[in-house]
C-alpha cells in the first residue's frame, strides 16, 4: 500500500514569502477591524517593466532568456515543423491538423510560414469555439440548475454563443468584462448586452430553495444568500483572481478583503436573480419594437387623460360600480378561491359538517352544491366531494331541534359527480340555516377530507340568498385565498363563466351606461382615434420577428415563493453584514461596492438611494475594467499564458492572494499585462505575441542536464508536453473519423435521454445512440448537466460545472483507459474511421500510413507500420483504429 | 454469471459469451504489472498546488475501511431508533413546541406516536422500532447518536452536507477524501465504490460522490451488480461487435508496445508510463470487478442471512418489503465482497430522489407505507452485513456509518406522515474502534431538538470521528483549491469520544 497523506498545516508556506503570511495572519485574524493594506504582490500598481537587454527573438524571450541565463540554463531548440503545426492547431482551434495542412506547412519555404499559420488559425471561427470553452470553465457555465430536481435550462446557450462570438470578434477585454457584468446598462439595445449577462447566471441554482421556500423563511434566505455568494465569487474570481468568498463569515484570513467588502459586493447583485429574459437579437428589430411600444405608451397616456376627464365627471357613482365590478371579476376569474376544505382525517368515516346562516328564515326552493376542482394528487374535478352525506335545514343554529332532512345520501356511496352541480329540492321548507354533513369523507392521498366549492340556496323568487352568507363548520383548513370557509358563498365555483359571477354582466352594463352618459362627443372621437392607433401598433408589433429568450442574471418577476424583485420595480434587497455568515444574525446594512484594498480605485459606489439596480452592476463593471485595477490585467494575461504553456506564470489562476502562487516571471507578467491593456486589449494580439516567441516554439523533449537544475521547467527552458482536454480528445476522434459536424451555435446537442422529466430528470447517457449525427458536433455545443455529468467527458477530467475551474486536473486512471477503450462513441467512431480508410489506395499499408497522418500528423515508422498492418490483417481496421485512438501519442501534444 | 442463474434479474441484457472467461483469457497474460498504487496516487499528476507531502497516518488506525449506509429522503429517527414515550402518551394531542417552528411544509399537526412498537434489544437494552427488529440481533455492536443536527431542511443541501460536508455542490464526497488521504488497498478495484439505489440516484445524483477539485481518480465509482456492464464502459458494448477475446489480448499487447516506443523517446515524462500502466490496471479491473460482484458462489446460508431472494420472480410495481430486503441485501453482500478485496470505502444508498409515488424515505404522507418496506430492507441487510463481517473478523477494522439527510418531526402533518426535522436526527456507527451498545447524545423528550441544545453533534463531528478511526487527523488532510486549503470538515468538527472503544 502506498500511503499519501497531505499535511495541510497553514504554518507551512507554499512559497517563499513567509513574512507575508505571518503579517497577513496578524492583520486579518477573525473579527479584526480595519485591515490595513498590506504588501500583496498582485495589488501593486502596474508599471511597464524595462525589457532586459539580452539577445532574444521577442520581448517575451528577453524576459525568459534573462532568467534562464541567471539559472544557468540553456533554452531547448525549436521544435520541428510537424510538431509545431500539431501544437498550434490544438492550442488555437482544439482540433488536429489535416494531413494536407501538415504537409503544406512542412513544405512551406516562406520564412513567414509559421506567422501565416498562426494568423490563419486565429481567423478561423473554430478559434472562438476553442477559447470560449476555456472561459466557460472559469465561469462554471452549465445548462441545468444542479442540486435536487436538476431541471434543464433550455435558454442558457445564448451566453455560450456570445462567448464564442466575442473571442472570434476579438472583443476588447474591458468591453468583454462590462458586457458580462452590466451589458444591459452599458450597451443597452445590443444583443451582446443581454446575452453576455448569462455570465451572472452561469453557476448552479437551488430550485427548491427558491421555488418552494419563500424569502420569509430561514432556508429561503439561506438559498438566496448562497445564490448571491455564487455571483460575487464568480465575478471576483473570474476577473480579479480574488477569493472574496472567504470573507463571508469574517474578514479574509490571508488577503486584504474585509467582510464589509464581501457584503458590498453582495449588494451589487442584490436585485438580480437567475431568470429567463426576452430580447430581440436583432438590434434593429429591438429599436422598432421600442418605438412601437413608446407609441403605445403615448396613446395609452392620451387615453388615460381623456378617461380621467370622463371619470371625474362620472363621480362616485362610477367609483362604486367599478369597485363592485373589480371585486366580482377578480373572484370570478382568478379561480383561486377554490372553496371550503375541512381538516384532513386519517379515517374516511369521520363525520364533518359545514353550514350557512341565511340571516333570517327563508322559504327554500332549492339548494345547490357545487364540487371543487384541485389537481392535488391528480384528483381534479370533484375534489373532496363527500362519498356519503346529507343536507339538512333548521332554524336552530345547533341543528338540535326542528331539523328537516332535504337530502339523505348516507346509505350508500355516491359516485363522484365531477363538476356536476347537485340540485336538491327545498321541499317547501322555510329555514335560516342549511347544513351539509358528510358521513363518509372523500379520499385525498391516503387520507380523507370534505371540500365544497359553493353552496347556493335559491328562494322562491329564484334569487341565491346564500351569496355572502356566513359560514361555520366543525373545522376548516383556512388557507386563503384558495381554501377558506367564506369561499363557500363567494359566488365562484369551477365551471362558472366570468359574466355570470356575482352579477358581473349587470355591473358591466351599469358601468358602461355611466361612462357613456359622462362622455363628451369630442372625447369620444379622440378616444376612438387612440384605440385605432393602439390596434395598429399591436398589429405591427405582432408582425415583428418573435423575441428570443436567454437565461441571464436580471431582475426576476415571479409569483409564489420565487418572486424576485420585479414586483418592487427591481429595488435591490437590503444587504446586511452577516455575523459568522448567518442570515439569522444580520448586522449593519451595506451599500454596493467592492474590495477596498485595490486602493487606487474608490470601492464604495456612491449611488443615489433611488438609483436603478443596474447602476450598481455598471459601477462594478467599471471598477473591474478600470485600467488602474492591477488584478484585472494580470489575471487575464496569466490565464491566456497558461492555456499556451499548460501552466500559468502564476500557477493559481483563480487566486492571486497569499494562499495562491507567486509569479515565476513577475516582470514578464506585468509587461504582458501592460502591453495587453494599452495595446487594444486584443486577445488575438496577445496570442500572436506568445505564439511567435521562441519560448513557445521550443521542443518539449527532456534534457537530463537541464532537468537537474529545473525538473519542473519553471524557467521555461523547454515547452511543456500537454495532455489533451476531454473536449479536444472527443473533437479529434470525431474529426479523424470524418464525422465531425462543424455547425456553429444554437441550442446544445444532448447526448443523453431524459427519464422522468416531469419531476426529477434522470439524465441517462447510456441510452444515447452514438450514431445520432446531431451529437457529432463539437464538444463546446454539448448540453452540460450538473447533477449527472457526462461519464466519458468526466473521466477525461472535463471541467465540473458546479465549481470554477481555473485549471483542470489532469489525471490518469484505469477508468479513463476503460472509457477510451469501450465507450460507445469510441467504438462507433473507430468503425466509421475504418470505413473511410478502406477507400484509401495502397492496401493495408497505404491505409495504415494514412491513418497515422490523420491521427498523429506523421507517418508511422517501419516497425510501427509492420506491427499495425499485422494486427489489422488479423483483427480488421475497426480494431486498428481503436488502437490508434488509444495511443498515448493521440492524447498528448509535444 | 449465466442468464439462467437465479441471480440474474429479468430485464437485464446479457452477452452471448461468458465475460469472465473472455477476460481470463484476454487479460490473464498481462503479468508483471507495476503496482504503483496508481488508483490512489498523486505523485505523478499535476494538479492544483496543494501541499502534497507524502506522509503516514497521523495516529494508529483502528479501521481500514468504511461502509456508509445512506437513507435518501430523510429517515425518521422517531419511528426507528429514538424512542419517545412522551409521544406515545400525547399521541393525537395538539402539538406544542414551546417556540416558533419553521417547518418545510408547515406540517405541524398533533403529536404522533411512533408508527411501530418499540422493544428493548441486546444486553444493552436498546429500544428499537419493530420495523428494524433485525438490527436487534446486533444491538450490542451499535453506537447511537441521537443529537445530530443539520443546517437545512432542503433535501439537496442536506444530502450534500452529509455526503460532502458542504451544503452546496462542488465538494468531494467523504469517500473521495478517504481515498485521497489513505490511498488504495488494492490495485484491481477503485478505492471508493458507490452502490446506488436500484431505482436511481438520490438528490444531487453523482455529485454526492464525485471528486470535485480532487483528482478524478478519487471519485466514487458506481457499480451496478448484475448488469452486463457493472461499471460504465468496463466492457465494450454492442457498438464494439468487432472486438473478440483474441483481438483484445492483441490490442493490449500492441498498445503497450507502441506506447513504450513513444515513451522511450520522451524520457522523464512519468505521465506516459502512468498511462501505459493504467491500461494494464484497466484489464485487471475487468477481471476483478465482475468477480467481486458475483455472488453466485456464495453459499446458501449466506444468501439466506442477507435475505436474498433466489427465485426469478418479478416484483410488483408498488414498494414492498420483500423486494427491499432482496435489493438492499444484495448490496450489503457485495459491499462485504468489495471490502474483502481491498476497497476502502463503500457507500450504499437506500431510496431514490423525491417524487411520486414515494420512492424514498420522504414520508410526508404516510410513514408506515414508505418507511415500512425501506426499513425492513435496510435493517435485514445491515444486520446481516454486521454479523457476516463479525464472523469473518472483518468487523474489527471496518467502520459502518448509518446516516440520512435529516430527521422527521414528532408531530404529524395532519395525516400519517411527518415533515422534515433538520433540528435533530440520528446516526449510528459500528465496527472498528467503535464501542457497541452505547447511546451518545440524546434528543429532547419529543425528539424535536437535542436534549442539550448547546452541545449537539454535527456532521463534521461524525466525519472527524470516522477519519479518526482510520488514523487520520481531519484537520490535516487538505487540498488547496482556489486559494483555500479545503478539508472534509470545513473549519469545524471534533471527534466524538463517547462512541470510541476504550483504549486497550
Amino acid at each position: 500500500m502506498k500511503s499519501l497523506l497531505h499535511i495541510g498545516s497553514r504554518a507551512v508556506p507554499f512559497f517563499s514569502g513567509v513574512w507575508v503570511l505571518v503579517s497577513a495572519g496578524l492583520a486579518f485574524a477573525v473579527g479584526a477591524a480595519d485591515p490595513v493594506k498590506i504588501d500583496l504582490w498582485s495589488l501593486t500598481p502596474l508599471v511597464r517593466p524595462a525589457v532586459p537587454a539580452v539577445a532574444a527573438r521577442s520581448p517575451i524571450d528577453a524576459f525568459i532568456n534573462a532568467r534562464l541565463a541567471a539559472e544557468g540554463l540553456r533554452p531547448a531548440p525549436e521544435a520541428d515543423r510537424r510538431t509545431l503545426v500539431r501544437r498550434v492547431w490544438f492550442d488555437l482551434v482544439g482540433l488536429p491538423p489535416r494531413p494536407e495542412d501538415v504537409e503544406a506547412f512542412v513544405a512551406d519555404k516562406d520564412p513567414r510560414a509559421y506567422e501565416r499559420l498562426v494568423e490563419r488559425l486565429l481567423e478561423s471561427p473554430q478559434y472562438g469555439e476553442r477559447w470560449a470553452r476555456h472561459w466557460l470553465d472559469v465561469v462554471h457555465f452549465g445548462e441545468t440548475h444542479g442540486y435536487d430536481k436538476d431541471q434543464p435550462r433550455p435558454n442558457a446557450w445564448p451566453y455560450r454563443d456570445y462567448v464564442v462570438r466575442a473571442f472570434n470578434q476579438d472583443r476588447p477585454y474591458a468591453r468583454f468584462i462590462q458586457e458580462q457584468v452590466a451589458g444591459d446598462v452599458l450597451f443597452a439595445g445590443t444583443r451582446d448586452g443581454i446575452e453576455a449577462l448569462g455570465f451572472i447566471a452561469a453557476g448552479p441554482w437551488d430550485l427548491i430553495g427558491h421555488a418552494e421556500v419563500p424569502e420569509s423563511k430561514i432556508d429561503g434566505q439561506v438559498a438566496r444568500h448562497l445564490d448571491r455568494d455564487d455571483m460575487v465569487a464568480t465575478t471576483l474570481q473570474t476577473f480579479n483572481s480574488l477569493t472574496v468568498q472567504c470573507a463571508q463569515c469574517h474578514n479574509h484570513k490571508f488577503d486584504p478583503i474585509t467582510q464589509e467588502d464581501y457584503y458590498s459586493l453582495q449588494a451589487v447583485f442584490a436585485a438580480v436573480d437567475r431568470t429567463d429574459r426576452k430580447y430581440d437579437p436583432d438590434p434593429e428589430v429591438g429599436r422598432r419594437r421600442a418605438v412601437l411600444e413608446d407609441r403605445r405608451r403615448t396613446l395609452d397616456q392620451r387615453r388615460q387623460v381623456i378617461t380621467g376627464h370622463i371619470v371625474d365627471r362620472a363621480g362616485t357613482a362610477l367609483k362604486d360600480v367599478e369597485r363592485d365590478l373589480a371585486a366580482a371579476e377578480k373572484a370570478a376569474k382568478d379561480g383561486e378561491a377554490f372553496g371550503y376544505h375541512s381538516l384532513i382525517e386519517a379515517r374516511a368515516d369521520t363525520v364533518k359538517w359545514v353550514q350557512i346562516d341565511l340571516g333570517r328564515p327563508v322559504p327554500l326552493a332549492r339548494v345547490v352544491l357545487h364540487p371543487c376542482r384541485d389537481d392535488f394528487n391528480g384528483i381534479g374535478e370533484g375534489f373532496g366531494f363527500p362519498v356519503r352525506y346529507r343536507v339538512e335545514v333548521s332554524d336552530d343554529v345547533g341543528f338540535v331541534s326542528g331539523v328537516g332532512v332535504i337530502a339523505d345520501r348516507t346509505e350508500a356511496d355516491v359516485p363522484n359527480p365531477r363538476l356536476q352541480a347537485q340540485v336538491i329540492d327545498g321541499a317547501g321548507r322555510t329555514a335560516q340555516f342549511v347544513r351539509v354533513t358528510a358521513t363518509r369523507l372523500a379520499p385525498r392521498m391516503n387520507d380523507h377530507i370534505l371540500a365544497l366549492a359553493e353552496l347556493e340556496v335559491f328562494d322562491t323568487h329564484g334569487t341565491n340568498v346564500a351569496r355572502g352568507a356566513a359560514v361555520t363548520a366543525l373545522d376548516s383548513t383556512e388557507a386563503p385565498l384558495r381554501w377558506q370557509k367564506r369561499n363557500l358563498t363567494d359566488g365562484w365555483y369551477p365551471g362558472i363563466s366570468v359574466g355570470e359571477v356575482g352579477g358581473v354582466a349587470e355591473l358591466r352594463r351599469r358601468r358602461d351606461g355611466i361612462l357613456t352618459a359622462s362622455t363628451l362627443p369630442d372625447e369620444m372621437m379622440a378616444r376612438d382615434e387612440s384605440d385605432r392607433g393602439v390596434a395598429e401598433v399591436a398589429e405591427r408589433l405582432a408582425k415583428l420577428p418573435p423575441q428570443s429568450v436567454a437565461y441571464i442574471g436580471a431582475v426576476h418577476s415571479g409569483s409564489g415563493a420565487f418572486a424576485g424583485t420585479g414586483s418592487r420595480g427591481g429595488r435591490p434587497r437590503t444587504i446586511h453584514i452577516l455575523d459568522r455568515g448567518s442570515v439569522q444574525k444580520p448586522g449593519r446594512e451595506v451599500g454596493p461596492g467592492s474590495v477596498q484594498s485595490v486602493g487606487i480605485l474608490p470601492a464604495r459606489f456612491e449611488l443615489g438611494s433611488d438609483a436603478p439596480e443596474g447602476e450598481r452592476r455598471a459601477a462594478l463593471a467599471r471598477w473591474l475594467s478600470d485600467a488602474d485595477n492591477p488584478l484585472t490585467w494580470r489575471s487575464i494575461v496569466n490565464r491566456v499564458w497558461q492555456y499556451h504553456f499548460g501552466r500559468g506564470l502564476v500557477e493559481t489562476p483563480n487566486d492571486f492572494g497569499h494562499m495562491g502562487g507567486r509569479p515565476s516571471h513577475p516582470e514578464l507578467l506585468d509587461w504582458l499585462a501592460v502591453e495587453f491593456r494599452d495595446g487594444g486589449q486584443s486577445f488575438k494580439r496577445l496570442h500572436r505575441q506568445i505564439l511567435l516567441s521562441a519560448a513557445y516554439r521550443r521542443t518539449a523533449a527532456g534534457d537530463p542536464a537541464a532537468e537537474r537544475v529545473d525538473a519542473d521547467n519553471r524557467w521555461l527552458w523547454r515547452q511543456n508536453r500537454r495532455k489533451l482536454e476531454a473536449e479536444a480528445v472527443r473533437d479529434a476522434v470525431l474529426c479523424v473519423a470524418g464525422r465531425l459536424d462543424g455547425q456553429m451555435g444554437g441550442p446544445s446537442f444532448r447526448d443523453f435521454v431524459i427519464d422522468k422529466p416531469e419531476h426529477s430528470p434522470h439524465y441517462e447517457y447510456h441510452l444515447h445512440d452514438p450514431e445520432d449525427p446531431r451529437s457529432h458536433r463539437r464538444s463546446i455545443y454539448r448540453f452540460i448537466v450538473r447533477s449527472q455529468q457526462q461519464p466519458f467527458m468526466t473521466s477525461l477530467d472535463c471541467a465540473d460545472p458546479s465549481m470554477q475551474v481555473g485549471r483542470r486536473n489532469e489525471s490518469v486512471s484505469p477508468l479513463q483507459a476503460l472509457t477510451l477503450l469501450n465507450n460507445a462513441l469510441m467504438l462507433s467512431m473507430s468503425r466509421h474511421w475504418a470505413e473511410r480508410l478502406e477507400s484509401v489506395p495502397g492496401g493495408l499499408d497505404g491505409q495504415i500510413e494514412h491513418a497515422g497522418r490523420e491521427a498523429l500528423g506523421r507517418s508511422f515508422t517501419g516497425a510501427e507500420r509492420a506491427a499495425l498492418v499485422d494486427y489489422a490483417r488479423a483483427f480488421g481496421l475497426p480494431n486498428t483504429c481503436r488502437v490508434i485512438f488509444n495511443l498515448n501519442e493521440f492524447t498528448f501534444v509535444d | 454469471m449465466s442468464p439462467m442463474s437465479p441471480f440474474h434479474r429479468p430485464g437485464q441484457a446479457s452477452g452471448p459469451v461468458s465475460r469472465r472467461e473472455f477476460l481470463w483469457r484476454s487479460g490473464g497474460g498481462l503479468g508483471g504489472i507495476a503496482l504503483a498504487g496508481l488508483l490512489g496516487s498523486e505523485g505523478l499528476l499535476g494538479s492544483e498546488p496543494g501541499r502534497l507531502v507524502p506522509g503516514r497516518a497521523h495516529f494508529r488506525p483502528k479501521a481500514k475501511r468504511v461502509i456508509q449506509l445512506f437513507m435518501a429522503g430523510a429517515a425518521s429517527h422517531l419511528d426507528l431508533f429514538d424512542y419517545k414515550p412522551q409521544l406515545v402518551k400525547r399521541d393525537g394531542q395538539k402539538s406544542d413546541f414551546g417556540e416558533h417552528v419553521e417547518a418545510f411544509q408547515d406540517g405541524l399537526g398533533p403529536w404522533m406516536k411512533p408508527v411501530w412498537e418499540f422493544r428493548p434489544y441486546g444486553n444493552c437494552g436498546k429500544q428499537l422500532g419493530e420495523v428494524v427488529a433485525d438490527l436487534g440481533t446486533v444491538a450490542d455492536e451499535l453506537a447511537f447518536i441521537h443529537n445530530v443536527v443539520g443546517k437545512t431542511g432542503i433535501h439537496s443541501q442536506a444530502t450534500y452536507l452529509q455526503a460532502t460536508g458542504f451544503q452546496l455542490p462542488g465538494f468531494p464526497g467523504m469517500g473521495c477524501w478517504v481515498g485521497y488521504g489513505l490511498g488504495s488497498l488494492n490495485e484491481n478495484l477503485p478505492a471508493f465504490v458507490v452502490l446506488p439505489d436500484h431505482r436511481g440516484f438520490a438528490s444531487n445524483g453523482p455529485k454526492n460522490w464525485d471528486a470535485a477539485f480532487l483528482p478524478q481518480q478519487h471519485a466514487g465509482t458506481i457499480m451496478y451488480p448484475g448488469r452486463e456492464n457493472p461499471i460504465t464502459d468496463l466492457f465494450p458494448g454492442r457498438a464494439g461487435d468487432y472486438i473478440t477475446p483474441s483481438s483484445e489480448t492483441a490490442t493490449h499487447a500492441l498498445l503497450e508496445r507502441l506506447n513504450r516506443d513513444h515513451a522511450g523517446t520522451r524520457e522523464g515524462d512519468a505521465r506516459l508510463d502512468a498511462r501505459i500502466r493504467s491500461y494494464e490496471l484497466a484489464a485487471r479491473m475487468q477481471l476483478a470487478a465482475p468477480e467481486a460482484l458475483d455472488i453466485g458462489h456464495e453459499p446458501g446460508h449466506i444468501l439466506d442471512l442477507y435475505g436474498i431472494d433466489r427465485s426469478t420472480r418479478t416484483w410488483p410495481a408498488e414498494i414492498n418489503a420483500a423486494e427491499e430486503i432482496d435489493a438492499f441485501g444484495r448490496k450489503c453482500l457485495v459491499a462485504r465482497r468489495l471490502i474483502e478485496r481491498g476497497v476502502r470505502f463503500v457507500q450504499i444508498w437506500s431510496g431514490n430522489d423525491n417524487g411520486f409515488p414515494r420512492r424514498n424515505w420522504d414520508s410526508h404522507e404516510d410513514v408506515r407505507r414508505d418507511h415500512g418496506p425501506l426499513a425492513r430492507g435496510f435493517a435485514r441487510g445491515a444486520s446481516a452485513l454486521i454479523r457476516d463481517l463479525r464472523q469473518r473478523g472483518l468487523l474489527d477494522d471496518t467502520v459502518i456509518l448509518w446516516t440520512t439527510e435529516f430527521g422527521r418531526m414528532p408531530s404529524s402533518q395532519g395525516g400519517k406522515g411527518r415533515d422534515h426535522n433538520p433540528y435533530v436526527f440520528t446516526n449510528w456507527l459500528c465496527g472498528g474502534g467503535i464501542q457497541g451498545g452505547v447511546t451518545c447524545g440524546e434528543s429532547d423528550e419529543w425528539g424535536y431538538k437535542p436534549l442539550d441544545r448547546n452541545r449537539p453533534t454535527t456532521v463534521y463531528d461524525i466525519h472527524a470521528t470516522v477519519l479518526h478511526l482510520l488514523g487520520i487527523d481531519h484537520e490535516k488532510v487538505t487540498f488547496r483549491h482556489n486559494g483555500i486549503d479545503r478539508r472534509l470538515t470545513d473549519v469545524h468538527g471534533s471527534v466524538i469520544p463517547g462512541v470510541l472503544e476504550a483504549i486497550r
